[in-house]
């Protein structure tokens, strides 16, 4: 097995891997004396590793960025409209790629979200009538999101909301009074994330059994059983061998 | 106090329970009816049988590994539910898919629509009571077609045939050929189910005036697809935000004008005519030869951080995949938007106040897929 430098780390960071991966780079001897360091091989190929150790170390490739650039809409985008239109101050927005070219998100806070949603639908400028996606998303350290997707029939247009909560305050006004379509949605959302969506009228779980109101599946807290895992691993393996 | 033998006639609401495994349901679905008598007023949908947390296993699987995944979510629509993932990943990695490729992709993509509206043609019949009839005219066309399939990607269901970048191998030799011929089988099986159908004076009766929804309760409700068209909406992906070559093809939106299950009926039978159209045109159009599979495609496909959100017009309407990246090569959080689920939230709106036995028209005409709705 040859592991390409710079690989693994991307894969898997740990803290300090990377200035680890980096110190081992710019001095070869470290990386011969230091193995795991560099490749981060795991535990059970020590032979593999010491094996590639003999070869000098190549320079290892700057780490991936996380998150995409922001690049702010331009002037005159929908993001402006739905500012004049709900009268609220929304947070950052910036484009997200479409189909064909890019649209809007828009990040708010959770207390505007009904008016943000409210003014998108009812604005003859937005005239947004369809909510087609509701997602959560659990970005960790960094709380839990839930994503808007709104579009309008008439004007062909559409516009990404997203707002975030922290764990420990997870609660979102819910939107199925603007939206009939967010019920499901938002429910699925409580079943898989743990989003308390206040004021919603039936919040039982749909898609999980009805009892099951203290474990969230989808939060990346709760690890795939192994065997899963292992699958995945196991295929993966050698599947980018040839190249790279 | 009114003694026990001086009350007045108690009346009061009746629960019945339907599914989860009941033939009129299509799966494995459950719902409680509360009826008055014989209308129903209220009903309570219980979705989440076939619930295997697909989301989160995708997330452990890399972006080739999850195609096969899409195949299992939407069995009866699976290269839509295929291209919408592998236009998700393409659009992150900015890849560019040769047209080849992408004609091969519209000509199977509509291919499967017909096969599934075959299925609904199928079993819808038998929802309205004309029993076994409408099958066994459906299904052997839906055969020709499954084999079809099946020569081109080795799989009479899990197809898997589809790739980032383009197609898993080349389509087989006599691809056009047999193409045409299963659609000359396809037009005589729209035939047959035109005059089955249509005209019956038994399915009318069944269909008409039932569950009709207007075009802002649609719309409000979140529907796409045939149940949205059939309000009286003409909005269809292909044509509003055309992906693939869809821009390419002359075709027409059918729109119902009562938004009720007969409606609803019509409209697939007319896509159905549409998407023979679209098939014939791509077959004329499609390149004889040229590269399947963008060039210079690494073996481990790895997407920049970011997001997307992409969409096909699959057979039940929009089929959105919410792909979120934080680079490396799996998703981080990947939402499946079915279509199927979307259209079922409406259910309990749409059978208020109907008879009980029109709620299982009502369901039958949703062409629901239980795996696409609990995924």
């Amino acid at each position: 097995m040859t592991l390409p430098d710079g690989q693994e780390p991307e894969a898997k960071p740990e803290p300090g891997a990377e200035q680890a991966a980096d110190a081992a780079a710019s001095t070869p001897e470290a990386a011969a004396t230091t193995p795991e360091a560099a490749g981060e091989a795991p535990k059970a190929e020590k032979p593999a590793a010491a094996a590639k150790a003999e070869r000098p170390a190549r320079p290892a490739k700057e780490p991936e960025p996380k998150t995409a650039p922001r690049v702010a809409p331009p002037a005159g985008s929908v993001n402006e409209a739905v500012a004049a239109a709900s009268g609220v101050t929304l947070g950052a927005a910036y484009l997200v790629p479409d189909w064909k070219g890019e649209s809007v998100a828009v990040e708010v806070s959770r207390d505007d979200v009904p008016a943000v949603l409210t003014a998108c639908r009812d604005d003859e400028r937005l005239d947004m009538k369809l909510l087609r996606c509701l997602s959560g998303v659990d970005w960790q350290e960094e709380g839990l999101e839930v994503v808007y997707h709104l579009y309008s029939l008439s004007k062909k247009r559409g516009v990404t909301v997203k707002t975030r909560v922290s764990y420990d305050d997870a609660n979102v006004p819910s939107v199925a009074g603007v939206y009939p379509a967010a019920e499901w949605h938002e429910r699925e959302a409580r079943d898989m994330f743990g989003i308390n969506f206040t004021g919603h009228p039936d919040l039982r779980p749909l898609l999980l059994p009805e009892d099951m109101t203290d474990h969230f599946p989808l939060r990346k807290d709760n690890p795939l059983q192994e065997i899963e895992e292992w699958q995945g691993e196991n295929l993966r393996e050698g599947a980018g061998e040839e190249e790279e | 106090m009114v003694a026990e033998h001086e009350r007045s006639l108690e009346v009061v609401d009746i629960p019945i329970n339907m599914g989860p495994q009941h033939p009129s349901t299509h799966g494995v679905f459950r719902m409680v009816l509360m009826v008055d008598g014989e209308k129903c007023v209220d009903v309570i949908p219980h979705i989440g049988y076939m619930h295997r947390g697909g989301e989160k296993l995708m997330e452990a699987m890399d972006f080739r590994q999850g195609i096969g995944y899409c195949d299992r979510t939407e069995y009866l629509a699976q290269f839509s539910a295929e291209l919408a993932y592998v236009m998700a990943v393409e659009r992150l990695m900015d890849v560019q898919v040769p047209e080849r490729a992408e004609y091969i992709r519209v000509i199977l993509t509509e291919l499967n629509r017909l096969s599934s509206h075959f299925m609904f043609m199928g079993a819808f019949g038998i929802d309205s009571g004309v029993f076994g009839t409408s099958f066994t005219y459906a299904f052997p066309q839906r055969e020709y077609l499954q084999e079809l399939f099946e020569e081109v990607s080795g799989d009479r269901l899990m197809y898997a045939y589809f790739r980032v970048g383009g197609l898993a191998w080349e389509v087989t030799d006599n691809f056009v050929q047999r193409c045409h011929e299963v659609l000359k089988h396809t037009q005589q099986g729209i035939r047959d189910i035109d005059e089955l159908l249509t005209k019956n004076e038994i399915f009318i009766g069944r269909c008409q005036g039932i569950g009709a929804f207007t075009a802002e309760q649609a719309i409000a409700n979140g529907l796409s697809g045939p149940m949205l068209r059939a309000s009286g909406v003409p909005w269809d992906l292909r044509k509003d935000e055309p992906y693939s070559v869809y821009d390419r093809f002359n075709f027409e939106i059918p729109v119902g004008n009562y938004g009720d299950v007969y409606d609803r009926y019509l409209v697939r039978l007319e896509e159905m005519r549409q998407s023979v159209s679209i098939v014939e045109q791509a077959l004329e159009q499609l390149p004889a030869e040229g590269p399947i599979v963008a060039e210079k495609l690494p073996r481990r496909l790895r997407t920049p951080p970011g997001e997307v959100y992409a969409k096909v017009e699959s057979p039940r309407g929009e089929w959105g995949v919410y792909l979120v990246s934080k680079g490396g090569d799996k998703p981080y959080r990947l939402k499946m938007r079915s279509p199927s689920f979307c259209n079922l939230s409406a259910l309990r709106e749409m059978c208020l106040n109907q008879f009980l036995a029109d709620a299982v028209m009502i369901l039958g005409s949703m062409d629901i897929v239980l795996c696409c709705v609990d995924r």
